[in-house]
């Protein structure tokens, strides 16, 4: 077990720059998720931490070594791709033993732990079997069984829930969490899906073309997003940002939007409503109209439009007797982040 | 239900069966033929007779067999250098690019250069190592053919293969040279197999390498076959054993590889 460190890492393909001056620190067996729009550059940076691409700048420490020009077997850390990546010629006992054949352990004992450990993550039965006679989520727990055998310093996870159903997804996410606590080992998780990203991490890294845009704990990063890309990016439905002018505690814009927001005057500020946050209430002389509803259960999403401007609200499904497609609300926040309008920053960060 | 032919169908059957008849026919031939007495060759249209088997004694006494053990260790050395440099080439060509696209195609332009002009910088390196009339030229000369056709024929083969099995071998604790030997390449044993016995044909075939190399004591099996063209005549009785022996590890060899071997041949480009 060990930190990991990431200092002014860049990774440049050609002219084209990838990732530039990431400085990042996992610290000893914690999770932290990257996660990111595609293109981010956080696959790239789990792929140079694993020494499958070389860094055009910076080093990279793994507890006290300098790794960085390290070739990925000598890094001590294991990896779980996205296609599992499990080999096809061997038995599923096979491929859970297979890196202790890099550490040359005697066979038959390779063998014993391997059956241990298909045993704990419930493939007891399996293990004669070949990877192609296995579903998604079984060759999933081959792969994480795999990694974990090699009792590595830093586990690599790349996407690797995205080839699962919902509900098996769910299911794994807390498999692999709880595994993950268990043994305590330091990992890096890289994902696009920002739910799972909230969910599975100790601290949540945001990155936007190549560079980190927000790092924290998740939910520090879902109460004070730095800018308007992580407000949206991070939660769901995303926020909604209106851009206008804070005047007598509510908020206009040019257009004719109104909504109730309180707090300090202010001229072209952006400001943005989590969708928990952004209350409806009926209203015949209200600002909005309700386009759309769609209920979860317990709840809804609602969609309504107000002038140009589309917003969503999230309301109790006991409150859908009032609020209907066509009904007139209006518009109050109980919780607003504001955002400088040009470039987009919090203002209170 | 019976199932009525279209028009379309019928032609098809109708240019199929022609081609197996057009393709078939001289080996029948010549199996035939190689039961023949002499006086009964004299009516290549006799397909009913009584079978001899003095063109076989005579080939088994003929020295056919050595020239076929001398073609079969060609072909097996042939291979296995092919299929040694071969995969490694062919790996580094699909995953990295290695030399671009001008490797890539242009090993195939010893396909084109038409043997003649090969085969005297062979004779005369032969000639200069004292090594004429033994297999070694053969060999060598060999290779020239085999192992760019091995090469391109295992390229697809190796680009089947995921990028990220070689990755988590390289995560996994071992060198690109384990990850290889041990990830890789048995992902493409079925291609490998395929080539082997691909290249091995192509070496057993040859004959005009085998003629100039070496046209004496080492003989290999076609030269061995032209050798009963004497100043006698054709002797096409005990010829067309020999050409027996010849064509059948080839047919065996073809039936078992004929799938791969369009996979092999197209270098990938078509998806199975």
């Amino acid at each position: 077990m060990a930190s990991v460190t990431f200092s002014k890492v860049g990774k440049a393909f050609g002219s084209t720059s990838v990732v530039s001056d990431l400085d990042l620190e996992l610290t000893d067996g914690s999770m932290t998720v990257l996660v990111g729009p595609s293109g981010c550059g956080k696959t790239t940076s789990l792929r140079m931490l694993a020494g499958l691409e070389q860094v055009s700048a910076g080093t990279i420490h793994i507890g006290d070594r300098d790794v960085t020009a390290l070739e990925p077997k000598d890094r001590d850390i294991a990896m779980v791709f996205q296609n599992y990546a499990l080999y096809p010629h061997l038995t599923v006992r096979e491929n859970i033993a297979f890196p202790l054949r890099a550490k040359k352990t005697a066979r038959a004992e390779a063998l014993r732990r391997a059956d241990e450990i298909a045993e704990s993550l419930g493939l007891g039965a399996l293990v004669e079997r070949k990877p192609k006679d296995l579903s998604g989520g079984q060759q999933q727990r081959v792969a994480i069984g795999r990694a974990i055998i090699r009792e590595p310093a830093v586990f690599l996870f790349d996407e690797p829930l995205s080839n699962l159903d919902a509900k098996l997804r769910v299911e794994t996410r807390t498999e692999l969490l709880r595994l993950q606590r268990q043994l305590g080992i330091t990992s890096l998780y890289v994902t696009h899906d920002q739910e799972e990203a909230m969910t599975l991490s100790d601290r949540i890294v945001v990155m936007r073309e190549g560079r980190i845009a927000q790092a924290g704990p998740p939910g520090e990063v879902y109460r004070r997003p730095a800018d308007t890309f992580v407000a949206t990016f991070v939660g769901s439905p995303k926020m909604n940002l209106v851009d206008g002018t804070v005047t007598g505690g509510e908020l206009r814009t040019e257009s004719g939007v109104r909504i109730s927001v309180g707090g300090p005057q202010a001229s072209s500020v952006t400001i943005g409503v989590r969708a928990d946050d952004l209350i409806l209430t009926p209203d015949a002389d209200g600002a909005a109209v309700v386009e759309l509803v769609e209920l979860l259960g317990p709840r809804a999403i609602i969609t309504v439009r107000s002038a140009d401007q589309q917003l969503t609200s999230v309301v109790e499904a006991a409150a859908l007797t009032e609020i209907t497609v066509g009904a007139t609300v209006g518009l109050s926040a109980r919780d607003v982040h504001r955002f400088d309008a040009a470039t987009g920053r919090r203002l209170d960060a | 239900m019976t199932r009525r032919f279209t028009w379309l169908e019928t032609l098809r059957l109708a240019v199929l069966a022609a081609a197996f008849v057009f393709v078939l026919f001289p080996i029948v031939w010549v199996a035939l033929a190689s039961f023949k007495t002499p006086e009964q060759m004299s009516e290549p249209f006799l397909f009913a007779f009584a079978p001899s088997l003095a063109n076989w004694q005579a080939v088994f006494a003929s020295g056919v067999f050595a020239a076929a053990g001398r073609s079969a260790l060609v072909g097996v050395i042939t291979v296995a250098i092919s299929l040694v440099v071969g995969s490694m080439g062919a790996y580094v060509i699909a995953k990295y690019r290695a030399g671009g696209s001008l490797t890539r195609f242009g090993m195939l332009a010893a396909q084109v250069v038409p043997p003649a002009v090969m085969v005297f910088p062979f004779l005369t390196m032969a000639q200069a190592l004292r090594m004429t009339d033994t297999l070694a030229p053969v060999i060598f000369a060999h290779l020239s053919f085999v192992l760019p056709l091995v090469t391109w024929f295992l390229i697809g083969f190796f680009e089947a293969v995921p990028a990220s099995l070689e990755e988590q071998a390289r995560v996994d604790g071992f060198t690109r040279w384990q990850a290889f030997r041990l990830v890789v390449l048995p992902q493409v044993y079925p291609g490998i197999g395929a080539a082997g016995i691909f290249g091995f044909t192509l070496s057993w075939n040859d004959l005009f390498y085998g003629l100039i190399l070496a046209p004496g004591n080492a003989a290999i099996l076609p030269v061995a076959i032209a050798n009963f063209n004497t100043f006698r005549g054709v002797q096409i009785g005990t010829m067309s054993a020999a050409i027996m022996i010849a064509i059948i590890p080839v047919v065996i060899a073809s039936f078992f590889i004929q799938r791969r071997l369009v996979q092999g041949i197209s270098g990938g480009a078509v998806k199975y």
